[in-house]
């Protein structure tokens, strides 16, 4: 702690109690506190902290806006918390090339609004798109409802400058679609900040749609809703985003949000279709004749942007919304083939009833990630959150058993690191070991995440006994 | 350097890692070959054992209503569209050598065509992998469905990787419904100016092309090729536009035959002098292209103008070849793109390296392939950072 004041000044460094507690949790369930924070202002002040951290072995743990959903921003191990909320600076817009280079402290949504005079926007939306860093994005490969037809992060990212854990700066790509050697970027997306420490990025901009159909379709059950979303894709259409969201969900999302979803349905549908206008018609058309063969109670399409952006507020407000049912939630992550969506639902139902617990659901059908919400109280104790993760477990076994993955765009955290071995061979994790010991030999980066650890994951016993 | 090649063809994915666990147990480099349409990538020396895909083929697993198939690597391309098109779907890639070249050479020499910009490259459509590495083991990573960020992803690792980090032996990818119309233009425009800005507007108009692609071969004409796909009223607005910005500009459209087929096909043709590939940041492509068409020793010139992938053939064998090469290579890295020679004949290949330039983070990637291939015996001289 005195080292780093030292060598960073007073102001770039946080060691009080009362600051370190702020920085102990992030939108995930667990928590742990830093020995210390680090507010860098450059890639240099970086640069020194991993080197000061590399010489004295101590845990460097990247952090965005905190607004994480697997636990990637909690110091486990300890270590300095390294938060990038002083490198918030947009680079350079460049037009022309269609890039934006940009510090990783940037909120998504400021990005897409300062290229909107270009006609412009950045394609990865999370729900969290008002507070989540790109930087952020970046380590976890953030999605979001518009992933299905655009991709997620890693599509959208063609530069990167990372420090390592030894403290040197490396740059990989640059504006251009790629560049020569390994893919290093398209390794590093996705690494939830254990391979090392994101500086610069740049980023893909993507001229906006000339137009947007939007759609809400209600249906009595969930398999309907289901069996629709398998139709619209058989039918050779692939909306920009197609969500889905329970009943549960629903009554939240109304209390909170009133976006005019109807409280009766038992599963409802949000659709969109963009790009240019002729033909968007002939796809809304076809959407909603799909929908009523499928026994929709109601289909109602957006006729302003004001009606869009009152269907899309609820959507994206849902996850907030659930303290209206619900002191705690506990939200997975897992993915399926879309085909298996009605079986794989019911069991998330039996799953929950199981462990006396109710569970929403709102999530990217198309895209068969599901994202259950698990709802408990722990004001009645530690057992509510222990029979919470104890569904939670059930319900990625069934996605890695029907073909699947145990997150699709939250990451692995500390919250699902135990459960590596489910989806992946012993030989699998040691050729991603590979990886970590070639960038970070010295095993400072955010240590605890993503891959089994002997101490925390003996109690699960698939992960002893890695297959 | 040994006297016989030995050719081996393992038939699955475990005899494969035992070859593979072989070769770095007695020290013999390994060749990697699909079909071998892209051999002459790369400073290839012989080999001591030349490794076929060819036995591990055929198509594992397409399920139409996920819209993924899952492939064995030594599948040819057009052996899986056509199992695709029997359920009226496609795989959005379009690389060149398309008759011969396997699914998992496509991967390995990141062999990607026209339609990147449109539906993604080979990075953006596989979503998961099978691998045998050198010492012996089977690793797979991401899986079998469209979105899925569990541990690291491998399968970008082994995009573009040549071979020198594992033998892929299986691959899943996202696929497409396809297309209910396509139609293109093929346009001659006399200067380099009009023809790049057409392409732009194209590029950049509401209504997306699959391929926007601007040639400059023999002669001073400079031609323009467009190719729309998607629903036929999408398709007839494409094509309206497209002609809109060629016809400005003083243009002469007519129907796109053949022609994308012949752009694609330029590193097959180049058999002789340097083809030098770069990729480029889009805006820096027309600049590039007019430096490229004033070299003494230019003869021909593909650049997909949507994603700033540029091909330069130059022709002959002597210095000036290689002082061509040379500065195209500069040119690229001046506007931070990057580049290779991707092919040049017999008689210029001790004196034309394929990759003059290393890249930026060539010491990471030297380390990468040291925890994968510690014996050096996968692909020697296919590294761009070696």
């Amino acid at each position: 702690m005195r080292g780093l004041v030292a060598l960073l000044g007073p102001a770039k460094v946080l060691g009080t109690r009362d600051d370190l507690l702020l920085y102990e949790y992030d939108g995930a369930v667990d928590t742990a506190t830093p020995d210390a924070v680090v507010l860098p202002e450059s890639t240099e002040d970086v640069a020194t902290l991993a080197r000061f951290c590399h010489e004295h072995a101590v845990p460097i743990v990247p952090r965005g806006a905190g607004t994480g959903l697997s636990g990637g921003a909690i110091p486990v191990e300890g270590g300095v918390v390294v938060s990038f909320a002083r490198m918030a600076r947009i680079l350079e817009i460049d037009v022309p090339n269609l890039r934006a280079v940009v510090q990783p402290g940037v909120i998504n949504l400021h990005l897409s609004n300062a290229v909107a005079p270009h006609g412009l926007y950045f394609v990865p939306d999370p729900s969290s798109q008002k507070a989540c860093t790109l930087g952020g994005n970046v380590a976890e490969n953030s999605g979001g409802p518009h992933t299905l037809a655009y991709g997620v992060t890693t599509n959208h990212v063609t530069g990167l400058e990372i420090v390592l854990s030894d403290g040197t700066a490396v740059r990989l790509g640059g504006k251009a679609i790629e560049d020569e050697g390994y893919d290093l970027v398209g390794t590093f997306v996705g690494s939830e900040g254990t391979l090392g420490l994101v500086t610069e990025m740049t980023v893909k901009l993507t001229p906006l749609p000339e137009d947007k159909r939007t759609l809400m379709a209600a249906f009595a059950t969930m398999d309907e809703a289901s069996e629709t979303v398998s139709a619209i894709i058989a039918a050779g259409i692939v909306p920009s985003a197609i969500e889905m969201m329970d009943q549960l969900a629903t009554e939240a999302v109304e209390a909170a949000v009133h976006a005019g979803y109807p409280l009766d349905a038992g599963g409802i549908l949000l659709l969109e279709v963009d790009g240019p206008r002729d033909g968007l018609d002939d796809a809304r058309a076809k959407i909603e004749t799909i929908c009523r063969e499928h026994a929709a109670t109601e289909v109602r399409v957006a006729s302003t942007a004001l009606e869009r952006e009152r269907l899309w507020a609820g959507r994206k407000g849902a996850f907030a919304a659930m303290g209206r049912l619900s002191p705690d939630y506990y939200v997975q992550d897992g993915v399926i083939p879309r085909t298996r969506l009605p079986d794989i639902l019911r069991l998330v139902k039996d799953a929950g009833a199981r462990h006396r617990l109710r569970v929403a659901n709102v999530f990217h059908a198309g895209d068969g990630n599901l994202h259950p919400l698990i709802l408990f109280d722990s004001r009645l104790g530690p057992d509510e959150l222990e029979r919470a993760k104890a569904a939670g477990l059930e319900i990625l076994t069934a996605c890695v058993e029907a073909g699947g993955s145990i997150t699709g765009e939250h990451g692995v955290g500390m919250e699902k690191n135990c459960y590596m071995p489910l989806q992946f061979r012993s030989a699998d994790l040691a050729a991603m070991t590979r990886v970590k010991d070639a960038f970070d030999p010295a095993g400072l980066m955010n240590p605890g995440k993503i891959f089994p650890t002997p101490s925390r994951c003996r109690e699960f016993a698939f992960a002893a006994t890695a297959r | 350097m040994s006297a016989t090649l030995a050719r081996a063809v393992p038939a699955n994915a475990a005899e494969c890692g035992e070859i593979l666990a072989d070769a770095t147990r007695n020290h013999r480099t390994v060749r990697v070959c699909g079909s071998g349409t892209k051999s002459y990538v790369g400073d290839i020396e012989p080999a001591d054992v030349e490794l076929g895909t060819s036995a591990i083929a055929g198509v594992v697993d397409h399920v139409p209503a996920d819209l993924t198939v899952t492939v064995r690597a030594g599948t040819r391309i057009t052996h899986l569209a056509a199992a695709l098109a029997r359920a009226g779907q496609f795989l959005p890639l379009d690389p060149p050598h398309p008759d011969d070249a396997t699914i998992g050479g496509v991967i390995a020499a990141n062999s990607n065509g026209f339609w990147r910009t449109r539906y993604g490259g080979v990075r953006d459509l596989l979503i998961g992998t099978e691998t045998a590495l050198a010492d012996g083991t089977v690793a797979r990573a991401g899986g079998r469905v469209v979105k899925n960020v569990a541990g690291y992803d491998l399968d970008k690792l082994l995009v573009g990787s040549f071979g020198t980090l594992g033998v892929i032996v299986e691959a899943t990818f996202k696929v497409l419904p396809q297309p209910a119309a396509s139609e293109g233009i093929f346009a001659e425009l006399a200067r380099s100016p009009d023809v790049f800005a057409a392409a732009h507007a194209i590029v950049r108009g509401a209504s997306p092309v699959a391929a926007c692609v601007v040639e400059r071969g023999e002669g001073d004409t400079w031609r323009l090729a467009v190719e729309a796909r998607g629903t036929a009223s999408a398709v007839r607005r494409a094509i309206q536009d497209a002609r809109r910005e060629i016809t400005v500009r003083h243009g002469r459209a007519a129907e796109l035959g053949d022609d994308l087929g012949r752009l694609r096909e330029l590193p097959a043709r180049a058999t002789d002098g340097a083809l030098v590939r770069v990729a480029l940041p889009v805006a820096a492509t027309a600049p590039f292209a007019d430096t490229a068409a004033g070299l003494e020793t230019f003869a021909a010139l593909v650049a997909d103008a949507a994603s700033g992938v540029t091909r330069v053939h130059l022709a002959g064998d002597d210095d000036a070849v290689i002082q061509d090469a040379e500065a195209l290579l500069l040119a690229a890295r001046v506007v931070s793109g990057a580049g290779r020679v991707e092919r040049r004949g017999e008689r210029l290949r001790t004196r034309l390296p394929a990759w003059p330039q290393r890249p930026s983070g060539d010491a990471l990637m030297r380390r990468v392939k040291d925890m994968f291939d510690p014996a050096h015996v996968l692909e020697p001289g296919r590294s761009a950072f070696a």
